[in-house]
């Protein structure tokens, strides 16, 4: 039989093939043998800091957005196999999230171009060796003296620094291009402050959180650490914890986590920020004293007038803000993709005066970091003028995808193409890359030198962890080489490498520190992952010009009336659509929505009703600009008079994961500048049915827990009065089941005595420990880096799209996300999610109704799955209350990895055949080679040798594993906690996983 | 070189993966195994047709390094003792006694040779590099820490479960050790973890 998966046609003659093969086949080598001959390769030069079979980490810099959060990258043998925090860096403190995770995918993208290429007068690419390409660049540079151009990502580095210097040299200059660039923040830091840095959030001190959808979870600044600090402060402790409101027209991850989420009307929040503001100044004491100066320009924003412009209530208005001004400190954030409008300085300007007014200027606002966020979309368009006329002869793209990120409606594409010669250093054969004439391919941040500079006082640093994947070159050496080659101006760049160059120029950076040994600062430096040092906090004053306020609601393009309605393009998992080429990314269920793979349009359900569409339904979105059509998603978390459609996919190349995959959003956007960034959120649209239906390929089951009590929750009240989650629900006025008659509780407690009485045999014997684990849900997010995490350390495929509809998705952890209140039922929408994983029962109901003992329980407490006994009944699927069970019908592997994928796979963990049953092992793998390491070297196991991938990956650190016989361990402290449940506790299977209940911090009325 | 260290990298992915057993096919072969006493220098170098094993690309002796020179397996095994892998001894690691030993006899200086031509050979990624044909390799699904076995029977353990290889010319299974039964009968005899999740995971 074959092993490929079904969507791809088995017709009558394709079966006979398959089945004519396989007899072949079975001839050669007699029946189902396994026997082949393998060879092995031996070591020329054995490395001295490989030993095999045992890992190699190396310090290095994520470079997947501009927050820059340090890496250890894990390599066996010669290849990374798995990215995780630095943790003594700053920003990421250790922790990771998917995007970062999935870099891994990056470098060993199938799509990564192989080598240099040159376009044929034919349009098509050729191989060219280097010396080539690069004699090809240098022969147009002499030509191009002053024409030109180079648009770079955003990385702020030694490189950086180094193409401004050098395209100096060749009479250019860069623009260091990013789409999501905070330039609406930039402005109004600029009108607010005279200063156009962006600052530090500290959301870790704020006891009250406001964001005006700002989706600082997801995307804004520095997610990581935006999270990180957010479980500090919003995850309950004793008795305390921080509340956030968010105004948003959608609720992103953000608005899920917010305590309260209140839908404005789009591109009209400014009213309600300066409502807020008025009603500190005028109600609150201890303001600032150079804030009364704004009294008379904020004296005409009551929260009257901003409920009339935004639909949001003066009473909440009045509330919120009476409660923020209470909290000390608190923090107001603004901005972000998911609310750039055409008032989006505005806004951040009004959110500046609310921050300076309630005193959080110099505490939760922190100027002097001056964060990276490159440089925007104004200074793109101006050199797309250029390139119109013709004051442009050559363009070179590093890093940057412009003919994707830009809407297609303000046609750079076609000023980009009069260029007439244009580089490329793209690691793939992206929308830029294909418009290219030189295809200069470079080196992934894993396998380069290379530093980042996110903030005053953290400079990372990126080594080679490995050889490089392919024949690519870090474009830092192309372009010495290239300089070198052409003389003249560039006589200047003599450095023999990128490294020798970057090693020079560190000796500055070592000189600054006070080293006096560069070399040995250098190796510190290296070893460490970077250089970390407090960036001094700049005291900011209000500028002449703060009071200046603007208020008039944001502009929007196509026809005010009836049936049209804002539209409203996000960033999701996919970002700007740099992800778009890795499975795991694909693959992995939207947080928010649950839907992989494909684009989506969300409708709330009123809008469906009034529209008499169901999910699934196609809709064709038409906008002055454009047309998109995306089957709708249902959602009650969107102002019911938005759309909204998730960027990333509609690529038109990058690959065979990203081309052709859904619809990109930016086509219905108009390229029009805002002030110097592009407003998404700024567009109005029609609706019309096509009359086509798509089954989504969501992960989402049923979107109300209906009385189950998965994810649990409780008022902070409640919490700080102690009770546990079923006392609080019992409060709450539910009815705890009465499931256990007489005869129940004595078979429970029969059960119970004969699983303590079997404890008393065999392998079971003894002081071993019993592993288990403690997941806070007033901490979890529902970011899914875990998920995203347990891919990479246990070789889980994806499935793809098709196998994902028909619910054959393989997520060993999932993020479980249900609805609370909302629609009809007039309490406000709330989100519970929880991660669901295998809970490792004690009494697990999949290990006896399995005919072969491939599920069992280990001696120290886990719930095996032994993949070679297993036979592929699915009973225990079957039985399993929890239904964390996968089973593999598909060698999906096969499918999932291919070259040079394959590469990153972990040696530690079997990749799963065809007709197996796979599920959490609560990494046993590490478990076992903590617990060999810590024999060899004459010791027990302690606490802390051993960590379960996503507990490892956990920004909010809500996830915690531990030994549960230790009762001085961190998972015990949890355990025993008050807000401590099972899932499912009536069926007493006896979990090895405790939940900690959620803290809603309601206002009560 | 930069292909062959890849090269060699994918490969001891593959034997960390294990896959399948690599004993040449046909029973038939009539092997002998050397003699007691290591008089084994007397084979010639070719003629290895009948011995038991895979015929290897270099005719490495290990009755004689190891048999003869009584080398520690560790000197070339270097990591069993401190990984789950033995490790493959490198190019350089042979090459650091062969720089200077010829060999004695026409058929070890024949093999010499040989090693010397792939070390010559090691930075131009067009000449064949060096495979050896694997003998023992686990199922995929099989964990196997050499170095705890190491540390639990001692440094010179390795025949327990790979015979007695200083007396082979050429490297055979003499275990099954494919075959769990191989493994549980130790276990149990020593009254050591049999737990499933010890070895598959």
């Amino acid at each position: 039989m074959s092993d490929e998966t079904p969507n791809e046609g088995m017709d009558r003659r394709r079966f006979l093939t398959v089945l004519g093969a396989t007899g072949a086949g079975a001839m050669v080598v007699s029946g189902c043998s396994t026997e082949r001959i393998e060879k092995l390769v031996p070591y020329l030069v054995q490395s001295e800091d490989q030993v095999p079979g045992i890992p190699t980490y190396y310090a290095s810099t994520c470079t997947e957005c501009s927050a820059g959060c340090g890496l250890h990258v894990k390599t066996r043998e010669g290849r990374a196999i798995k990215l995780e925090g630095n943790p003594q860096h700053p920003v990421n403190a250790g922790k990771m999230c998917s995007q970062g995770e999935s870099a891994l995918q990056g470098l060993y993208n199938p799509g990564r171009l192989t080598g240099p290429k040159t376009r044929q007068p034919d349009g098509s690419f050729k191989d060219v060796t280097w010396d080539e390409a690069i004699a090809a660049l240098a022969g147009k540079l002499s030509g191009a003296a002053g024409k030109v151009a180079v648009i770079s990502g955003a990385g702020r580095g030694t490189f950086s620094d180094f193409l401004a210097e050098w395209t100096a040299a060749a009479g250019g200059r860069v623009v260091r291009y990013e789409p999501f660039a905070h330039e609406a923040m930039r402005a109004a830091n600029l009108r607010t402050f005279g200063t156009n840095e962006l600052p530090a959030h500290d959301f870790s001190a704020a006891k009250y959180i406001v964001s005006f959808g700002a989706d600082f979870l997801e995307n804004w600044l520095s997610p990581l650490e935006n999270q990180r600090g957010f479980a500090k402060s919003h995850g309950y402790d004793n008795g305390n914890m921080a509340k956030h409101v968010a105004f948003a027209p959608r609720m992103s991850l953000t608005g899920m986590n917010a305590d309260e989420w209140h839908p404005t009307k789009p591109g009209a929040d400014t009213a309600i920020v300066l409502a807020m503001a008025n009603v500190l100044l005028s109600e609150r004491s201890g303001n600032p004293a150079d804030s009364n100066a704004l009294r008379g320009a904020l004296g005409a924003f009551t929260p009257e007038k901003a409920q009339e412009a935004s639909g949001v209530g003066a009473e909440v208005i009045r509330r919120v803000a009476r409660e923020f001004a209470s909290a000390k400190p608190s923090l107001a954030v603004a901005g972000g993709i998911g609310n750039q409008h055409r008032a989006a300085v505005d806004l951040c300007a009004a959110v500046n005066l609310l921050n300076y007014i309630a005193g959080n200027v110099g505490t939760t606002v922190n100027f002097g970091s001056d964060l990276d966020g490159g440089e925007g979309y104004g200074a793109l368009e101006a050199l797309g003028s250029d390139t119109d006329g013709g004051r442009v002869s050559l363009v070179l793209v590093h890093e940057a995808n412009p003919i994707y990120s830009l809407p297609a409606k303000g046609g750079f594409a076609a000023k980009f193409k009069k260029v007439p010669f244009k580089v490329s250093t793209s690691l793939y054969l992206d929308e830029t890359a294909a418009l290219c004439d030189l295809l200069l391919p470079g080196l992934h941040a894993l396998e380069r030198w290379d530093d980042l500079r996110p903030r005053r006082g953290v400079i990372g640093l990126m080594q080679p962890v490995m050889q490089p994947v392919f024949n690519g070159m870090a474009t830092g050496d192309v372009l010495l080489k290239t300089a070198q080659k052409a003389g003249g101006a560039f006589s200047r760049f003599n450095a023999p490498s990128w490294e020798a160059y970057l090693k020079t120029q560190w000796q500055t950076v070592a000189r600054a520190q006070g080293a006096t040994d560069t070399e040995s600062f250098w190796r510190a430096a290296l070893q460490r992952g970077g250089v970390y040092t407090e960036a001094p906090v700049t005291p900011v004053r209000l500028a002449a010009n703060a009071g200046q306020i603007g208020s008039t609601p944001a502009s929007f393009d196509g026809s005010e009336g009836g049936d049209s309605y804002w539209f409203a393009p996000y960033a999701s998992v996919l970002g700007d659509g740099r992800f778009a080429n890795r499975p795991w990314l694909l693959e992995l269920s939207d947080p928010v929505t649950k839907i992989t793979w494909h684009s989506w349009v969300e409708v709330h359900p009123e809008l469906a009703k009034r529209l008499d569409v169901r999910e699934g339904e196609i809709l064709r979105l038409s906008s002055p600009h454009g047309n998109i059509e995306a089957p709708v998603y249902i959602y009650p978390g969107i102002h019911p008079d938005v759309v909204a459609v998730p960027l990333g996919l509609g690529h038109t190349a990058f690959g065979d994961f990203a081309k052709d995959r859904g619809v990109n959003a930016l086509d219905l956007l108009d390229a029009k500048d805002g002030e110097g960034f592009l407003p998404y959120l700024a567009t109005r649209v029609t609706l019309s049915k096509t009359g086509q239906y798509k089954k989504l390929a969501k992960t989402e089951g049923t979107t109300r827990q209906l009385g189950r009590g998965i994810a649990d929750a409780m008022t902070l009240d409640q919490a700080k009065k102690g009770l546990t989650p079923a006392l609080a629900l019992e409060e709450q006025g539910h009815e705890e089941h009465e499931i256990n008659t007489e005869r129940e509780v004595e078979a429970i407690h029969g059960f119970r005595e004969s699983q303590l009485e079997k404890r008393k045999h065999g392998a079971y014997v003894g002081d071993q420990p019993m592993w288990g684990m403690a997941i806070d849900l007033a901490k979890c997010t529902g970011c899914s880096a875990c998920v995203t995490a347990c891919y990479a350390e246990n070789n889980i495929p994806y499935v793809g799209e098709d196998e994902v509809r028909r619910g054959r998705e393989m997520t060993w952890i999932r993020i479980e996300r249900f609805w609370e209140g909302g629609g009809d039922t007039g309490d406000p929408l709330e989100t519970r999610v929880i991660p669901m994983l295998c809970q490792h029962c004690d009494a697990a109901p999949c290990e006896p109704v399995c005919p072969v003992y491939a599920a069992y329980h280990t001696p120290d407490g886990l719930n095996g799955q032994i993949y070679n006994r297993c036979v592929g009944t699915r009973y225990c699927s079957n039985n399993c209350p929890y239904k964390v069970r996968y089973f593999n019908w598909f060698a999906y592997a096969k499918k999932a990895f291919p070259e040079p994928l394959n590469l990153q796979l972990n040696p530690d963990v079997t990749v799963r055949a065809r007709g197996v049953m796979e599920k959490c092992t609560m990494c046993v793998h590490r478990i076992r080679g903590a617990q060999n390491a810590a024999r060899l070297e004459g010791r027990e196991l302690r606490e802390g040798d051993v960590n379960t991938a996503c507990a490892q990956a956990c920004p909010s650190d809500a996830i915690v594993f531990g030994n549960m016989k230790d009762p001085g361990s961190k998972v015990m402290a949890l355990k025993t906690n008050h807000r401590g449940y099972h899932v499912f506790e009536e069926i007493n299977v006896r979990p090895a996983i405790t939940y900690l209940a959620k803290v809603l911090h309601r206002t009560e009325a | 070189m930069r292909k062959l260290a890849i090269l060699a990298a994918g490969s001891v992915f593959l034997a960390l993966g294990g896959a399948g057993l690599l004993q040449r096919s046909g029973g038939a072969q009539q092997g002998k195994p050397a003699p007691d006493s290591v008089t084994a220098t007397a084979i010639a170098a070719g003629d290895t047709s009948d011995l038991y094993g895979p015929r290897q690309p270099i005719f490495f002796r290990h009755d004689i390094h190891a048999g003869q020179y009584k080398i520690q397996c560790q000197y070339c095994h270097y990591s069993v003792a401190v990984s789950n892998e033995p490790g493959i001894p490198s190019l350089q690691t042979c090459m650091g006694c062969h720089m200077v030993i010829s060999g004695s006899d026409s058929g070890g200086k024949t093999e010499i040779k040989k090693l010397r031509q792939f070390w010559a050979d090691k930075s131009d990624p067009a000449k064949p590099h060096l495979e050896w044909s694997r003998i023992h390799a686990l199922a995929r699904h099989v964990h196997f820490p050499h170095s705890r076995h190491i540390q639990a029977l001692g440094p010179n353990a390795c025949n327990t479960c790979h015979g007695d290889v200083a007396r082979m010319p050429q490297v055979f299974k003499v275990n099954n050790v494919t075959n769990m039964g191989f493994c549980i009968t130790c276990h149990t005899e020593r009254k050591v973890n049999r737990d499933c999740t010890a070895c598959h995971y």
